[in-house]
């Protein structure tokens, strides 16, 4: 081999030591390695546990709710023991009489150590029985795998820990008062100096997102194109939906992590299945590891039916005790949550969101009472209830009554029986409004196929809402079952599914750089996914197969910008919001005229009184579509209603939007400035009000912008702000779906219809939210209040830290600033905070700061009792 | 996974593999050596030359530069070798990939080794052609030679964009980013690995430990 050297050699003198002369050479500095966090090996598993750990509150709770699971386990399994060996029953039910007395005329109580076996008697019962043996050792096994997994977790997220504290710096004890979102930012800043993610300069919410909800967006795209063998048509039950917690850790087991699964690690699906070539031999592969899970399944299946009985027992008995209506009460199904998921959205974005909507939810479920099984539960109830009456009386009469046999016994079940049947007679003082209800509830979770509307008063509809939003004790009895019918479910449904799911895997993974493999859904590409149906007509190049269902996508995207208002989408995706936004405008100018004299009144009232306005927002818009719709389901077919209703909704936005506009700008400015820079943030703010048209409500709400309350206020109006966008977005999909043939005589009947159509309407409007919220404002005032000031002194203490070095001179410099008008007084009150917070007690807190969590707390939960007092009055 | 990954495509003789391959990595290490480093009391440190050195191969019409390093020359020629004794003797048609992966070591605590993390890694894949006469032979010989030509720009063209290197580290850190091993020079740690197409399927043992660690993660 030619080999032969250039000039550049090394300079031989420096082979073993310093150079010489080691001054005049380039001296470096390092740079050195200052934290641990950059360049993370496995950021998904990395963000995940921050999130983990945001939402635990902390590792101190983290760790202590852990070893209670750890104890419990093991109280379970020992307690189960103890009582099916170690108590003599015989003793306990007195067939057996106890002869440890020395008198035996005399009457001895026994007492619960009498009842149970010497020890050694015990020991040895449990050594004869295999059955017991066999349970306990696999319950010890598992339990060795939960301490395991525990140590781990433990050392894991003490990293995480001090991830928190050194280079979040947030303090554990501070950690609950930050919202995600904050949490969010904070990373998005530091990734500047640590690069944890090596592809990329800076990271943006999505990628954080992609990489916690990663398999939950494929499974909630799974769902949206009814991918997985959950819905049922049973010959006598109708449609069935079955979708339990074992089905689900199963149905992940197969796709994303277990042995052989489609997915190579975390983070990228294995490359073969990329490719199209061999989808035929890879659907075989995969059908035959189903049928190896499902048999796995099915050999477990006893195993995990005890477990499941067990824990069941366990858990839910000093429930029932304690309260028995809690079966009757519902949850919402574990299909339910993953159908009106949004995709990219974090739990406890859905779970709030959920939450909220369930008061709405329970009373539409309750709005359906059999006729029948009213009449036959008033008679079942008056003879339990006359036996119940008689028997008490006696008891109280004398009470050796109780002490005949079975005596408590039938007072206990005839109680029971009694609250049974009383759970199946309305109550006569209810006022009912399916449709009204369910345009409330769609408010908060956002998705409803599209035969409901209209039907909401039918049994068709209550049944299939009813599988969003199940009974608990059929949410048990399922989590029961579960263990048996899952097996089936693989071998028989899933396994002819396994063609299609390659090619979902396939067709709708897409590589992004710095997330890596993700669903494309999860993308919100207007362009690739929209449904025409859904606003992204003419935008979106999708076939019948890549349209997500129900407006997913739509609803995802809107979602998503407004949580994240920091966020920068797509070009697609900015154009279908600002388009979707000047839509929303020209509607509402377009129904201006006649809600001008609304407008009026209200932002009279909010002068006098500073009354939220978010609030009587929703009263407005949610009391204004159904009394309209009423007409319109009196099946006249003229859309008349449906334009003013439209337009109604985009007003109500409207009016919101200054608020939103000075959200979306002080995003961006704490985006380049450090997230307490209120100062700047309040300009800003103060700048949109100055120019938008309801420049009070927004100053107004600029005084409790600060710190954590006004991340939390945010949050609160942009879920408001989305419950509005989703019912807004509904409406404008029922329009296009109904009058998409008769489009021109809709745009000539706008001009004139909306303007006779509103003012009758507002005139309804204006007296009803009135009279139906002050006086619960008022009546609800301390329990909010406990609220605000929890927040404002969780705001208080966050603020020493920070605020002590910088406060005053900030401050001043802020108020400065503000113009002398009529709402000096709360600058002083805010200024009284700022600088002097330790004298600050929660009564001297301006009102404002109170208000603003007060009425969105309130939003929730009152809507519905609002509309309902808005229509018994009219 | 957290680390940027790079693919090259070669396909050429049996006899010119190691050559090839050799011209590929040595130009990648070249970029990612640095001479030694040399500690100072302040917390600085200066950094020592690095020789470099023209190659000229014998079976291909190409020559590329090289750290003038033997031990390090020595180390690559021995992989590379294995390399090529795997790929003749799996009687397969002979494909297969090599890769050359940068990685920084983290220290973790007690319980866990060392962390391995990559940042970069470098596959090269190889298809191995046979040919059946000499004047073949002379085409492929210049052929490969332009092709390795355009391999190595690309390699420069990625080199050259400013992305992600680990930090230059304190003197105690330095054995986590460099392979402070070799006498005269200092490359950022690394790890040849090969792959014959046969058993890319991964092994028992890594699936195992997979299990393990995805029970333990769950």
């Amino acid at each position: 081999m030619a080999h032969f050297d250039t000039e550049y050699q090394r300079l031989e003198v420096s082979y073993n030591d310093s150079p010489p002369g080691g001054d005049d050479m380039l001296v470096h500095v390092p740079e050195g390695v200052k934290s641990q966090w950059h360049h993370i090996e496995n950021l998904d598993l990395f963000f995940q546990r921050v999130y983990n750990l945001h939402q635990k509150n902390g590792f101190t709770c983290m760790l202590l709710g852990e070893i209670f699971e750890l104890v419990q386990l093991i109280f379970v399994v020992a307690f189960t023991v103890f009582l099916t060996n170690c108590v003599d029953y015989d003793i306990l039910f007195a067939n057996k009489f106890v002869n440890h007395t020395h008198n035996e005329h005399e009457t001895v109580k026994v007492t619960l150590p009498d009842a149970f076996l010497p020890a050694n008697v015990c020991s040895a019962r449990i050594r004869d029985n295999a059955f017991v043996i066999f349970i306990m050792i696999i319950a010890g096994v598992f339990w060795l795998h939960r301490l395991i997994k525990f140590i781990y977790n433990i050392c894991c997220y003490w990293e995480i820990r001090s991830f928190y504290i050194n280079a979040l710096r947030i303090p554990m004890a501070d950690l609950p008062y930050y919202t995600w979102q904050e949490v969010q930012t904070r990373i998005i800043e530091i990734q500047k100096e640590h690069q944890m993610c090596i592809h990329k300069k800076e990271l943006s919410e999505l990628d954080i997102y992609h990489r916690i909800l990663r398999f939950k967006n494929y499974m909630v795209a799974m769902v949206n194109k009814s991918l997985l063998p959950i819905r049922y048509h049973h010959p006598l039950l109708g449609n069935v939906v079955f979708y339990t917690r074992g089905l689900k850790y199963n149905f992940e087991l197969i796709f994303f992590w277990g042995p052989g699964s489609l997915f190579e690690n975390e983070w990228s699906l294995k490359p073969e299945y990329k490719r199209g070539g061999n989808r035929l031999e890879l659907a075989g592969k995969l059908s035959t590891r189903i049928l190896w899970i499902g048999v796995a399944n099915l050999l477990l299946c006893p195993i995990i039916l005890i477990w499941q009985i067990l824990y069941a027992f366990f858990s839910y008995t000093e429930v029932i005790k304690r309260e028995p209506g809690s079966l009757g009460a519902r949850c919402w199904s574990l299909y339910g949550r993953c159908y009106l998921r949004h995709f990219n959205e974090l739990d406890h974005e859905l779970m709030s969101r959920l939450s909220k909507g369930y008061k709405a939810s329970s009373k539409y479920m309750n709005c359906f009472m059999s006729p029948l099984l009213t009449v036959v539960a008033k008679n079942v109830a008056f003879f339990a209830g006359s036996i119940l009456a008689v028997l008490i009386s006696l008891t109280i009469y004398d009470e050796d009554v109780l002490a005949v046999e079975h005596v408590l016994t039938t007072i206990t079940l005839l109680g029971v029986c009694v609250t049974i049947c009383r759970s199946f007679i309305p109550d006569k003082h209810m006022v009912f409004c399916p449709e009204q209800l369910l345009k409330v509830i769609l408010a908060h979770i956002h998705y409803m196929p599209d035969h409901w509307q209209g039907n909401a008063h039918r049994y068709e509809t209550r049944d299939e809402f009813s599988q969003l939003f199940q009974y608990k004790a059929v949410f048990i009895l399922e989590e029961l079952l579960s263990p048996v019918i899952t097996p089936f479910i693989l071998i028989f449904c899933l396994r002819h599914k396994a063609l299609e799911i390659i090619d979902f895997f396939r067709n709708f993974t897409v590589e992004v750089v710095g997330a890596g493999d993700t669903c494309s859904f999860a993308q919100m590409d207007v362009r690739q996914h929209g449904h025409p149906a859904w606003m992204s007509a003419g935008k979106t190049e999708a076939s019948i197969y890549q349209q997500a269902e129900d407006g997913k996508t739509e609803l995802s995207l809107m979602h998503f910008a407004i949580t994240n208002p920091r966020w920068q989408p797509p070009r697609e995706s900015t154009h279908f919001i600002s388009q979707l936004k000047g839509k929303v405008q020209r509607e509402a100018t377009s129904g201006q005229q006649g809600a001008l004299l609304e407008n009026h009144l209200f932002t009279s009232i909010q002068s006098i009184q500073s009354e939220s306005e978010p609030h009587s927002l929703i009263a407005n818009l949610l009391v204004g579509p159904p009394s309209i719709g009423s007409f319109q389901f009196g099946r006249e077919g003229h859309t008349a209603p449906h334009i003013s209703s439209a337009s109604d909704v985009a007003s109500a936005l409207c009016s919101l939007s200054p608020l939103s506009t000075s959200q979306h700008l002080r995003g961006s400015y704490t985006s380049t400035h450090p997230p307490r820079s209120d100062g700047r943030g309040l300009t800003a703010a103060r700048g949109i009000a100055g120019s938008g048209t309801d420049a009070r409500t927004a100053s107004s709400g600029s005084s409790a912008w600060e710190g954590q309350l006004s991340s939390m206020v945010l949050s609160e109006y942009a879920s408001t702000e989305m419950s509005i966008h989703a019912l807004y977005m509904h409406e404008l999909h029922k329009q296009h779906s109904q009058t998409e043939p008769a489009r021109h005589t809709w745009h000539r009947q706008e001009s004139d219809d909306s303007s006779e159509s509103v003012p009758e309407e507002s005139e309804v409007l204006i007296g009803l939210p009135r009279s139906s919220t002050f006086p619960s404002a008022s009546a609800r005032q301390h329990p909010y209040q406990d609220q605000a000031s929890l927040h404002s002194s969780g705001h208080r203490r966050h603020g020493g830290t920070t605020d002590a070095v910088s406060g005053g001179p900030r401050a001043a410099h802020r108020f400065s600033r503000l113009p002398m008008g009529g709402w000096a007084e709360e600058v002083r009150a805010g200024r009284h905070h700022e600088t002097v917070p330790e004298e600050g007690t929660e009564e001297e807190l301006p009102p404002q700061i109170h208000k603003e969590p007060q009425i969105m707390m309130k939003l929730g939960v009152d809507i519905p009792k609002n509309i309902l007092v808005c229509l018994s009055c009219g | 996974m957290n680390c940027r990954s790079e693919v090259l495509e070669v396909s050429l003789e049996s006899r010119q593999v190691d050559e090839a391959m050799l011209a590929l990595l040595h130009t990648i290490l070249l970029h990612r050596s640095t001479g030694k480093f040399h500690y100072k009391k302040e917390g600085t440190y200066s950094i020592g030359t690095v020789g470099s050195q023209d190659t000229d191969c014998d079976y291909i019409d190409f020559s590329f530069v090289r750290v003038s390093s033997e031990e390090l020359d020595r180390a690559m020629r021995k992989s590379v070798g294995e390399f090529k004794d795997a790929l003749c003797n799996s009687g397969s048609d002979g494909v297969g990939q090599i890769s050359l992966e940068f990685y920084q070591k983290k220290k973790s605590r007690w319980p866990f080794s060392d962390e391995c993390i990559p940042w970069e890694v470098w596959s090269i894949k190889v298809n191995v052609v046979s040919l059946a006469n000499e004047q073949e032979r002379q085409i492929c010989r210049e052929k490969v030679g332009e092709k390795l030509g355009e391999k190595v720009i690309n390699i420069v063209e990625v080199i050259n964009r400013h992305e992600y290197l680990p930090k230059m580290p304190t003197q105690s850190e330095v054995d986590n980013v460099f392979d402070t091993s070799l006498k005269d020079v200092q490359p950022y740690l690394y790890k040849i690995t090969y792959q014959i197409t046969d058993s890319l399927g991964t092994s028992v043992s890594t699936t195992m430990r997979r299990l393990i660690k995805d029970t333990l993660a769950l």
